[in-house]
């Protein structure tokens, strides 16, 4: 498997795992302004945490694979997924753009935005692990 | 599984030039030895320029090397 297809994984699961659980929480619970940024804190480091603990240990077992630089392949891989996400990214930005004036909640469109970019992220990831698992010709 | 429309004798070659690793291959062009795995199974086309620079390092040509198996999408 190639390095940056295990960071991908990596990073892949740790996001959907942590953004979950907060999408989850606080659509379940109302929370107060400081819970909501406590709980945000929380996750957003824990899953930084564990992205880079896990990366250190897979560098650490990996024979020098970590250190070599991106090929040809992984670049053009890289490409295509930051091409993809751009996408989600900007349906998502002008989808909160749109519901903005219809909402007085601060902390609806934060959220709304964060998923945006939650969502982009893990379409990046997910097109970027598709693309070593099944093939990408560039 | 994305389509193969460029074939190659990479791996037959390889073996030809004194069973030359995935890795070693890779390392004289400048790829990981995952990427000439991909290239072997039909996952990836080469740059031009890898292309040749795989080409070389097999000491073939490069219609030796690739096969342009059509236009098919």
């Amino acid at each position: 498997m190639a390095w940056l297809e295990k960071t991908a994984w990596v990073t892949l699961a740790a996001m959907l795992v942590a953004y979950s659980v907060y999408f989850t929480v606080i659509s379940l619970t109302p929370l107060s302004t400081f819970s909501m940024l406590a709980l945000f804190g929380a996750v957003m480091v824990i899953q930084v945490v564990v992205v880079i603990v896990v990366i250190a240990v897979l560098a650490a077992l990996s024979s020098g694979e970590a250190r070599a630089k991106p090929d040809e392949r992984d670049r053009a891989i890289a490409r295509r997924g930051a091409s993809t996400a751009y996408y989600v990214l900007m349906a998502g930005v002008i989808t909160v753009g749109v519901i903005m004036p219809f909402n007085r909640s601060g902390w609806s469109l934060v959220n709304a935005a964060l998923f945006a970019l939650v969502s982009a992220e893990t379409v990046r990831q997910l097109v970027i692990v598709a693309s070593y698992r099944r093939g990408w010709h560039g | 599984m994305a389509e193969a429309r460029i074939s190659n004798q990479i791996r037959t070659l390889r073996f030809l030039a004194g069973e030359m690793t995935q890795a070693e291959l890779g390392a004289k062009i400048g790829v990981t030895r995952q990427t000439i795995a991909a290239i072997e199974q039909g996952k990836y086309s080469p740059t031009l320029e890898a292309a040749f620079r795989i080409a070389a390092a097999l000491g073939k040509s490069l219609d030796e090397v690739f096969k342009w198996e059509g236009c098919g999408r």
